[in-house]
């Protein structure tokens, strides 16, 4: 019910009052005054006695509008019902038909649906007859098409989903699979479109009756009245304005409630307000960040991260899902958006980003040279001619072949591969000191992956610019790096060297991490060690260590005080020395 | 990975074009068998109840409508071939003529309002993208979906009545159409804006929502650590992405404003084929009907076959692939 | 014995001018009571390999055996998309418990059977009964894994094609998920076959091993000898790109 208190909510309550009112009482309370005819009061304007005036046969509109309300949301209701219920059983039948006669209906929907509704309703209309029903018959049958290809679309779309492949593996019929399966995962957004369907089917109704082809006198409805104003339009503008009103607001009432059944199903959160700004990169040598931290609102996915490279260093970030280590790179670029909040100091020399998705990290409607070009042409001042010699040459040095042929192509022409070492050409137009790749291996195979790393550490070599790496595998980043910061719910619990990393960590949960997953080596007669429980989220904010919880070495000691991070481990009980065995990996089962 | 050369965009049309002709062909069956659908006789229901036999008769056999049905069907294509949509069984007059009396003025107001709303929606759209980028300007955002929302929920004909009543009635600012049927650019201005409002508000919307999602992609992010300045950003690297986007919501709009001309030209007594249209319904004229229908389903289909050609020109890589 | 074949397998994908073939020709063998892994980069063909097994795609040439439906089960690599959000762990288990005489009275199943069932194989897959209950929404990714195994189990299949299991799980939990397969398989003696492009993962649960490289099985053995020393270029080529940290 806290929904209800949202300004939409509270619009939507007033919205179904307003409609409620009108359909029920509306022609209860007018109706005596809406059919007394006064001849000493013809055409009149707004007046004390009649608010909008009278019509040609002395009737006040204002009750007439009234009383009409109810045939009107009547008739629009009975025009959704044949709408939502033909298009269901159209759009239902191809999930349930064989593939032939699916394709059969879904094409002969593709084509009618391109069609305006209200020019079938006209066509239909013709046919049909003019009249209240007849009219509402023709009004649901022409949006027939468009609801049949909601529900066909919404259908394939959760046709497309892996539990109904296990479904059908599972041996479940075809009727079965879209009643229990198919059906309930749509009927949301099929609410929510017949609800607005509702005030389409209202306002193309009063069009309709606005035209004359709709509810013929002397029944009236909104679209008839307004028909009726307009030819005394210059006698008694009100006349007109009354039940146009009328039918604006009620279109408006049904959105509003579409809207609302929307919010309520979609479940479409609010994003909390906050301002804040990202930290620029100052100009310098290597790359130091001192007590970094990141919040969202209450929540602080990055608690206090310091750290420094060196030029030429290489440097993995690693962590799980949810420990803050994007976050980290993206704040050490400047790239996090409101609202976003930065803390902390940043100092670094020009720096490139390597994303994670070389597909979605290049823009698809710009060549590849355009992309690089104008990193030399904004930051370099190059002209457009030396630009792009400059990107033929960048791109010959990631080792693409024909770069000249490459600068000219589209993203979508090129190989992950290529377009992973495009992104990193992009980032040498410059002259950076460090290279941020965050992620840069994990959309890729394992073959293209090892050209990657090969690539980056010949970068590097070649330019001394410093890489951080960022990854949630300890085995990359021991290809590429040289040191490797472990991360754990927002804070670094570990900085050690590649070779300290093999020959065992000192920070128990560095050590599980190690021993959970299996490599080359693995002894396959022992089970893998697994790290119970689950990282605190970015909101909970823990006395003591934040991997005590789930640490089998914690004492009180470590649930009760922070342990610093001292000798490159934050632990209160640090492993001396020894590499992680069978045994330990035992520990857990 | 690698994408076959000039196949794939041939194939692509063809398929297009196939589609085009068979809604085409799905248009004209269906205007041929409105009429036969029709419960009773539909002579008679157009000339009224007093007609004598044998008027109803001669008026039959010279609508051929006393043929076989596959005559009749036959001679309703050959005749759209040679341009001969029949007569009015009203007038007299050759629909063909009524159609090239009344389509110059229907055209050029669907394209006068067509353009107001490219125009106004793509640049407002983007612009208020990128104002309210992340939850910025709250303020705005309300006021400008609350505006847009209001106006692309209103149907046309309703703004054309208030419209007339402000500007025509009240202000006496600007003129509804002329019976001596003089047409001046002041005459354009009310339908045009009446037709236009609505479609322009609702791509405005599109535009921002999509223009959110260009702004937040990957890609941005990219163009954003490159430290470019903002009309860079904006104008080359969000931009081309918005456009396919705002063209295929277009090609839907255009199709919604040339039905909705049919209620607007009746608000402004507009001399144009919505106008003729609604007169031959009401009059049971059903060659006109028929004509009109034609011509309207003709244009709405040669609309979406625009668009898909542009939208494969302008996104091969996305469009052609798909089904 | 053998409890899933691949004699000759073709799947063509797509229609037309724009229809490619995505499985070659495959010939595979999984003995039962046996795990073979089948790696292999992304496009290779072994997803829909799996996917033919079951019937999700049609065969172009070839056939599988054996070719009755629930015969194989297959667990999806997405655990937050192969359950439906709409159904609670419970049902969607019952939903595959196999229906033992299709015309006997709903009644001829003691009442209660189901649940009793149900729990069995929730305990199974080390989650407790009162999951039962639970819609998938209200489950970590770990767990919902160890619901789609159950319900995999649940229809009685004599094999479980698991595809990609672990990619879309945190390295912690693919740990748990590891021992867990393996575990079950040898207490049930479960045939699995084991799709990943993970190799270690691949070696640390297979008792055989399958590499597919465009469309067709290049090289097939013992775990311990295409590892250890492959014959095929390309198997070498994929292990000496994986990274190594000891």
């Amino acid at each position: 019910m806290r929904r209800l208190r949202t300004p939409l909510g509270f619009a939507a309550v007033a919205s179904l009052a307003f409609l409620l009112f009108m359909v029920v009482l509306g022609p209860i309370i007018w109706v005596g005054e809406a059919v007394r005819t006064d001849t000493m009061a013809l055409n009149q304007g707004p007046s004390a006695e009649h608010l909008v005036g009278t019509d040609g046969l002395g009737r006040d509109v204002l009750a007439r509008v009234m009383v009409a309300s109810r045939l009107t949301v009547g008739l629009a209701l009975l025009a959704t019902a044949i709408a939502v219920g033909g298009g269901l059983v159209i759009g239902g039948l191809p999930a349930v038909l064989g593939r032939r006669a699916g394709r059969l209906i879904s094409g002969f929907i593709g084509l009618v649906v391109a069609f305006p509704g209200l020019l079938i309703a006209l066509v239909l209309a013709v046919v049909l007859g003019s009249g209240g029903t007849s009219a509402a018959l023709a009004i649901g049958l022409a949006s027939v098409p468009a609801f049949a290809r909601l529900t066909q679309t919404l259908a394939a779309s959760v046709a497309g989903r892996d539990f109904v492949a296990a479904a059908r593996v599972l041996g479940v019929g075809r009727v079965r699979m879209l009643f229990r399966h198919i059906l309930p995962n749509i009927g949301e957004p099929l609410i929510v479109q017949a609800t607005l369907g509702a005030g389409g089917a209202l306002l193309a109704f009063a069009a309709l009756s606005f035209l004359g082809l709709g509810v013929q006198a002397p029944d009236y409805d909104w679209g008839l009245l307004l028909n009726e104003g307009l030819n005394r339009v210059y006698l008694n503008p009100a006349a007109a304005l009354a039940p146009g009103a009328a039918v604006a607001l009620a279109g408006l009432a049904f959105n509003v409630l579409g809207e609302f059944a929307a919010q309520v199903f979609g479940g479409r959160a609010t994003a909390a307000p906050a301002a804040g700004r990202s930290a620029r990169p100052a100009p310098g040598d290597a790359l130091t960040v001192e007590d970094l931290r990141v919040a969202y609102g209450d929540a602080e996915p990055v608690k206090g991260v310091s750290f420094s490279l060196e030029p030429g260093e290489r440097v993995g970030l690693v962590g799980e899902s949810g420990s803050g280590k994007s976050l980290t790179a993206l704040a050490v670029a400047g790239l996090i958006e409101p609202p976003g909040v930065v803390h902390g100091t940043i100092s670094s020399g020009e720096t490139a980003m390597v994303f994670q998705d070389p597909m979605t990290s290049l823009n698809p409607a710009l060549r590849v040279g355009t992309q690089l070009a104008e990193v030399a042409r904004v930051h370099g001042r190059l002209s457009r001619k030396a630009a792009w010699e400059r990107a033929v040459t960048r791109l010959t040095d990631v080792h693409i072949a024909a770069a000249a042929r490459v600068v000219r192509q589209y993203p979508h022409e090129l190989s992950g591969g290529m377009r992973q070492r495009a992104m990193i050409a992009m980032g040498l137009m410059g002259s950076p000191r460090v290279i941020i790749a965050d992620e840069p291996t994990t959309a890729l195979d394992v073959t293209v992956q090892k050209q990657i790393l090969d690539l980056l550490r010949e970068v590097s070599d070649r330019s001394g610019a410093a890489i951080l790496l960022i990854s949630h595998d300890l085995a990359v980043v021991g290809q590429l790096c040289s040191r490797v910061l472990v991360m754990y719910a927002g804070v670094i619990v570990e900085d050690l060297t590649v070779e300290r990393l093999r020959a065992g960590p000192a920070h128990p949960y560095t050590r599980a991490l190690l021993a959970s997953v299996p490599d080359m080596a693995a002894d396959r007669s022992q089970p893998l060690a697994t790290i119970p429980g689950r990282m605190p989220s970015p909101a909970e904010r823990l006395p003591g260590c934040a991997f005590a919880p789930r640490c089998p070495l914690a004492d009180s000691r470590c649930h009760a005080s922070p342990p610093p991070l001292e000798n490159g481990v934050r632990c209160w009980h640090p492993v001396a020395g020894e590499s992680v065995t069978v045994a330990e990996k035992g520990s857990e089962g | 990975m690698a994408i076959q050369t000039s196949h794939p965009w041939a194939a692509y049309l063809g398929r297009r074009l196939m589609r085009f002709l068979l809604s085409l062909a799905l248009l004209v069956t269906a205007t041929f068998g409105m009429v036969h659908v029709i419960p009773g006789d539909p002579v008679r229901a157009a000339l009224g109840v007093t007609a004598s036999p044998e008027l109803i008769a001669a008026r039959t056999a010279e609508l051929g409508l006393d043929l076989p049905i596959w005559e009749q069907y036959g001679r309703y294509v050959t005749g759209l071939f040679t341009g001969e949509l029949g007569q009015s069984m009203v007038s007299g007059l050759p629909v063909a003529q009524t159609i090239a009396d009344r389509l110059p003025y229907t055209a050029l107001l669907a394209l006068v309002a067509f353009a107001v709303v490219m125009v106004t929606a793509v640049p407002v759209g983007m612009a208020l993208a990128a104002w309210t980028r992340g939850g910025r300007r709250r303020g705005l955002e309300l006021v400008f979906t609350g505006v847009s929302g209001l106006l692309a929920v209103v149907p046309e004909f309703l703004l054309a009545v208030a419209l007339i009543v402000v500007f025509a009635v009240t202000l006496e600012l600007l003129p509804v159409a002329d019976v001596t049927g003089a047409m001046g650019p002041e005459h354009y201005v009310l339908p045009a804006l009446a037709l236009a409002a609505g479609p322009a508000a609702a791509l405005a919307r599109i535009v921002r929502v999509e223009g959110l999602g260009v702004l937040s992609s990957d890609y941005l992010r990219t163009a954003r650590a490159k430290r470019l300045p903002a009309r860079l950003i904006h104008l080359r690297h969000a931009l081309p992405n918005l456009l396919t986007g705002a063209l295929t919501i277009g090609g839907l709009l255009i199709s919604g404003l040339i039905a909705g001309s049919v209620l607007v030209e009746n608000v402004f007594a507009w001399p144009g084929l919505g106008d003729a249209l609604v007169e031959a319904i009401k009059a049971k004229d059903y060659p006109v009907v028929q004509g009109v229908v034609l011509i309207y389903g003709g244009a709405v289909l040669l609309v979406n076959l625009a668009v898909d050609v542009a939208l494969g020109k302008l996104d091969p890589r996305s469009t052609i692939r798909e089904d | 014995m053998t409890a899933l074949e691949f004699h000759g397998v073709r799947v063509r994908l797509g229609r037309g001018r724009q229809a490619k073939e995505i499985v070659r020709g495959v010939d595979l063998e999984v003995p039962s009571g046996t795990v073979v892994g089948l790696v292999g980069e992304s496009g290779c063909g072994k997803s829909t390999l799996a996917r033919s097994a079951v019937g999700l795609v049609p065969l172009a040439a070839g056939h599988v055996v054996p070719g009755r439906r629930r015969a194989v089960q297959l667990v999806f690599q997405d655990p937050y998309s192969s359950l439906d959000p709409r159904m609670t762990v419970g049902a969607a288990i019952t939903e595959a418990l196999p229906r033992r005489r299709l015309f006997a009275r709903p009644s001829a199943r003691p009442p209660g059977a189901a649940a009793a069932e149900v729990a069995r194989f929730l305990d199974l897959v080390g989650l407790e009964a009162a999951h039962a209950q639970r819609l998938p929404g209200h489950l970590s990714g770990g767990q919902r894994q160890r619901v789609a195994l159950a319900r995999a189990l649940a229809a009685r299949p004599e094999v479980v094609i698991a595809d990609e299991i672990t990619s879309a799980l945190d390295v912690s939990v693919q740990g748990m998920v590891l021992n867990l397969v393996k575990d079950i398989q040898r207490e049930l003696g479960l045939t699995l076959l084991f799709i990943s492009h993970n190799l270690a993962v691949v070696r640390y649960v297979s008792d055989r091993v399958a590499v597919m490289s465009e469309g067709r099985v290049v090289e097939e053995g013992p775990v311990d000898e295409v590892m250890g020393s492959p014959r095929d270029p390309y198997t070498r080529t994929l292990l000496e790109s994986v990274p190594r940290l000891r």
